[in-house]
């Protein structure tokens, strides 16, 4: 018995240090590596993100902005319930971010501001990052986290799987100035739903 | 082919005969022909039962389980959305929120800063703790007013009969003589 949970852990070691190998050898495996570059939500490899290496930029490029990518898991906290307070710091500065937090009466407020200071102080360590005033909220949403399950005594002897909620939250932090949100006029809004219109094709016509 | 007259003669025997029909189904016909007479109420006591029975029916109806408001089909998780994920259902960024000119921690305009809050509660206790071992039990407090005084300061002339009470500190630069 000791010999095969040795052997998994060998295995498991093994594993491990290939996983670690495998962003450094560079950008040309990287896009053979990952088939799926983009999967919707990203949420069970969020943080190794962090690990992605970008090949050194041309003289001529744009300097691509700094990316951190932090999360935490299992937090006891409904997902629904954070997901408005995600909502509200999409897009924020992320000093405008924490003030925000810092003054909110929700349970996951405190736990997201956590969340974002763990994420500054990463990206000003490991990243890269000057100013750490200069980082803006790309990403933030929750998930579901592992469920566990209670019973709920109802009368008459029934009863009821009570689900005891976990969730986990995610952030992607970008270095420089947030975008501002386009904002189009109400007048702009109808030429554009009229375009829509025109544009429409009718199939199986001459 | 049948002649017309014929044909013609057998269609007005017929409308005659549903007219017939009709008239006695609705009652309205005034025929005198040979039929039973029976010696009975003018209403068939069948009708008044059933018209009996409905009245009850109705205030128990009222009262049963089977009438309770129950949705009659399943919310989609789209209209589910657009319910929670609407305008009065999302949080409301706050525009009261500064910087606080004492220790630049942020603070909400309308209430005092956390940061200077605790510190100076945290001297308070310090004090708080000085006058109970002064006064050494409970409800002893002198009927005096009492002073604070920090490290190198004498009682001013004001000070005379009160209870001074020292703390072995230099004075903070938040707490004026």
């Amino acid at each position: 018995m000791l010999t095969f949970f040795a052997g998994v852990a060998f295995i498991r070691n093994i594993a491990g240090s290939l996983h670690s190998r495998l962003p450094t050898l560079g950008g040309a495996s990287q896009q053979l590596s990952c088939l799926h570059t983009s999967i919707s939500l990203n949420s069970k490899h969020w943080e190794k993100n962090n690990h992605k290496v970008y090949p050194p930029q041309l003289q001529d490029e744009p300097r691509r902005p700094a990316e951190v990518y932090h999360s935490r898991r299992q937090i006891k906290y409904s997902k629904d319930k954070m997901w408005y307070l995600a909502k509200m710091i999409r897009g924020m500065s992320i000093d405008e971010a924490i003030a925000q937090l810092e003054f909110n009466d929700k349970k996951g407020a405190k736990i997201m501001k956590e969340v974002l200071l763990e994420a500054q102080e990463m990206a000003v360590k490991n990243h890269n990052v000057e100013y750490k005033s200069n980082l803006y909220v790309a990403e933030s949403f929750s998930g579901k986290g592992k469920y566990l399950k209670r019973i709920r005594y109802h009368g008459r002897g029934m009863f009821g799987i009570m689900d005891k909620v976990y969730c986990h939250y995610f952030v992607k932090l970008v270095e420089g100035v947030p975008p501002k949100p386009e904002q189009s006029t109400s007048f702009d809004q109808a030429k554009e739903y009229v375009q829509s219109l025109k544009n429409r094709t009718i199939i199986h016509s001459l | 082919m049948m002649n017309l007259p014929a044909l013609v003669q057998s269609l007005r025997f017929s409308l005659l005969r549903i007219e017939s029909r009709l008239l006695q189904l609705t009652g309205l016909e005034t025929q005198a022909a040979p039929c039973l007479a029976v010696n009975g109420p003018g209403l068939l006591p069948q009708i008044d039962q059933e018209s009996q029975q409905d009245e009850e029916q109705g205030p128990g109806l009222m009262d049963s389980i089977l009438w309770m408001a129950a949705p009659k089909k399943r919310r989609t998780i789209e209209v589910n959305r657009t319910r929670r994920r609407s305008e009065s259902k999302l949080i409301k960024v706050q525009n009261n929120i500064e910087p606080c000119p004492e220790c630049g921690h942020l603070k909400q305009k309308h209430v005092l800063c956390g940061f200077c809050y605790a510190k100076v509660s945290r001297e308070t206790a310090l004090i708080r703790q000085q006058m109970r071992e002064m006064e050494g039990g409970p409800l002893r407090a002198p009927a005096v007013e009492t002073v604070v005084l920090y490290e190198g300061e004498t009682p001013s002339e004001q000070d005379r009969e009160k209870r001074i009470v020292e703390r072995p500190r230099k004075r903070p630069a938040w707490f004026s003589y």
